[in-house]
């Protein structure tokens, strides 16, 4: 029995000491800072940005609503045409992934062939890429066809930047599958094709809803790349909040970005059920 | 011929030889174990004869057909993975029914099979559940009904039992050996244990360096070893140096000679392997050496409660023998022993 050991207990591995406790909750909320900010921001009553605002009133969500019902003539396209075209380059750039990035997982586990490691850090290559560049090699390309394109070309952008995302998540999941469960579906008379489709997709389910949703979140806050890509007439709800804050710094902007916050929350929320703990490789 | 014949079957992977020319026939309703230790072929011919590995050379025929280069989907072969390969997104019901849905098997009748199955081997309460939710001996049972509800031609079982504790793995032998001989289905087990091979196989196939070493009923392989390698892998043994000396007679290093039978006829002075099991020794109070008794001096003890096994060294070899405690003579390390080898007990090996 020692006395000294009651004072002061000796930390177990897993358990944390007021220092890192301090420090973890810093980190956080340096994290959380300029979303709170822009919250606080979109409740001010004043007209103008200082921080923190002088007075608190609804005025910001009145006029965002206002713009989104029926917008200025100032603007080009409403917030409403925004999102539309938002969701709709999302939701293909989610399809379109997912279908490369599944097969893609697939022959990277499964396969072996030659160029199979320069395959892997290709696939990477994009989140290293600098956006800028790409955004602006995307537009030299696209106009250089002979046709044009317009939301194609986002979807296009899209895909490249999410498909990183998709297939490491992909992969993942395939790592988990042995290859005895297809071998076994064979036996039992499944031909190759029919024992991925209904033993492998299957399995990997919760790898590909989490790359699908992670793709949606990508292309739906992408900024740089669609910057160069977009036209007067197709733009996505960031480029189009760009467009309000250029000229003169709207406040209203920040009611939209609280929207847009709540959906990337419920997104993230809806990936985390249904993938479960630790099924998300972002 | 009916059965499964393999004809000069090999497997290369680049210039590494996995298995070498061999020639089996696999009669019709026998269980036949492939048995070697890891490493040795076994699994990849296995893996041959269920079609997920194509053939470097030779052929597969079932029942006069040549099956070697049929897709493994189209060979209806039942097979059991060492890690059971249960379907986890499926319920034990579902697992079972999966080989029907592919065949194209109405609803009910699938119902039935699955129920016929389950009842088969006692699970009927689990059909809905998970297969997550099962016991290791549950799940072995699952895959077992999964891999026969179609009535394969054959059932093919590669370690499966490898991953349940001794105890479990005893009655699953006993178990499977069961519904093997009811269904008399033609089955191939895969194991590296050779009580398990001894427990189920009608024929034993010893598998060692890549090729066939040995193929007999498990009495004759462990009485009768073809060579040295299957009389050192099937049981212990001892296993010493002799030349023969005709007349039915052996010499040891030390110089003694032993009586063997006299069926080996061999040359004078070739340079043999004597296989003695260590169960036919007798040891007894020591006595001058006669006929096949030799006296030796006790090395090494090591009762193991069940039985005793005592080293003894004479005429300049190690031999051990094994006792049950009440046989024992309370030997001690160093003390003089006679060693009596039975001249039936006494198996000649080319070296």
């Amino acid at each position: 029995m020692s006395v000294s050991s009651n004072k002061r207990q000796a930390l177990l591995p897993g358990e944390t000491g007021r220092v890192a406790g301090l420090l973890s909750a810093f980190i956080l909320l340096l994290a959380v800072l300029p979303i709170l900010t822009m919250i606080v921001m979109s409740f001010s009553g004043a007209a103008n940005l200082d921080f923190p605002p002088s007075s608190y009133s609804l005025q910001w969500y009145r006029a965002a609503w206002h713009t989104f019902v029926s917008p200025d003539a100032s603007d080009v396209l409403s917030l409403g045409q925004a999102m539309g075209t938002s969701l709709l380059v999302a939701c293909l750039t989610m399809i379109f992934a997912t279908l490369i990035a599944v097969p893609a997982a697939y022959a990277l586990t499964r396969c072996e062939f030659r160029g199979k490691a320069v395959a892997l850090q290709l696939m990477s290559l994009p989140l290293v890429f600098p956006m800028v560049v790409l955004g602006l090699a995307l537009l030299l390309v696209f106009d250089s066809l002979p046709f044009q394109m317009t939301t194609s070309r986002l979807v296009i952008a899209h895909v490249i930047l999410a498909l990183p995302f998709v297939v490491k998540n992909c992969t993942a999941a395939m790592l988990g599958i042995g290859s005895e469960v297809e071998e076994a579906a064979r036996m039992l008379g499944a031909t190759p094709r029919r024992a991925i489709v209904d033993v492998v997709v299957p399995l990997m389910k919760s790898g590909i809803l989490a790359g699908m949703l992670l793709a949606f979140i990508v292309s739906f806050n992408e900024f740089t790349v669609t910057y160069f890509l977009y036209t007067i007439d197709v733009m996505t709800v960031p480029i189009w909040m760009y467009s309000r804050t250029v000229s003169s710094l709207d406040p209203t902007v920040f009611s939209f970005a609280v929207l847009i916050v709540l959906i990337d929350f419920v997104l993230i929320w809806a990936l985390e059920k249904l993938v479960g703990e630790g099924g998300v490789s972002f | 011929m009916t059965g499964l014949i393999l004809e000069n079957v090999e497997k290369h992977y680049g210039t590494a030889c996995a298995v070498r020319d061999v020639n089996l026939h696999l009669p019709e309703g026998k269980l036949v174990c492939f048995l070697g230790p890891s490493g040795c072929g076994k699994t990849t011919l296995l893996r041959m004869i269920a079609g997920l590995e194509s053939l470097s050379g030779g052929e597969i025929r079932l029942d006069g057909e040549d099956i070697g280069h049929t897709p493994a989907h189209l060979r209806n072969f039942g097979m059991v993975f060492q890690s059971l390969a249960l379907f986890p997104h499926m319920t034990v019901g579902e697992n079972i029914a999966y080989p029907l849905k592919l065949r194209g098997v109405g609803k009910a009748e699938q119902q039935a099979r699955v129920v016929e199955l389950l009842e088969l081997i006692q699970l009927q309460a689990m059909i809905d559940r998970p297969v997550a939710k099962l016991s290791g001996g549950q799940r072995q049972r699952v895959a077992i009904a999964r891999a026969i509800a179609a009535r394969p031609k054959i059932l093919l079982l590669d370690e499966p039992l490898s991953a349940l504790d001794a105890k479990l793995r005893e009655s699953m032998q006993v178990e499977i050996r069961q519904l093997q001989q009811r269904l008399n289905i033609t089955t191939i087990l895969v194991t590296h244990d050779q009580r398990e091979a001894m427990t189920m196989a009608d024929i034993v196939v010893v598998l060692g360096e890549h090729r066939v070493q040995q193929v007999g009923t498990p009495i004759e392989i462990y009485r009768h070893p073809a060579n040295e390698f299957v009389a050192d892998f099937i049981g212990s043994g001892n296993i010493f140096p002799a030349t023969t000396l005709g007349n039915g007679r052996v010499g040891l290093p030390g110089g003694d000679t032993l009586e063997v039978p006299a069926s080996h006829s061999v040359i004078v002075g070739e340079k043999i392997k004597l296989l003695v099991r260590p169960e036919d020794l007798q040891l007894s109070s020591p006595q001058a050496t006669a006929g096949n008794r030799l006296l030796g001096k006790v090395t090494f003890v090591r009762d193991i409660g069940a039985t005793v096994e005592t080293t003894v060294e004479c005429s300049g070899v190690s031999f051990t023998a094994l006792n049950t405690p009440c046989q024992g003579m309370d030997l001690g390390i160093g003390q003089a022993v006679s060693v009596t080898i039975p001249a039936q007990a006494c198996r000649l090996l080319s070296a």
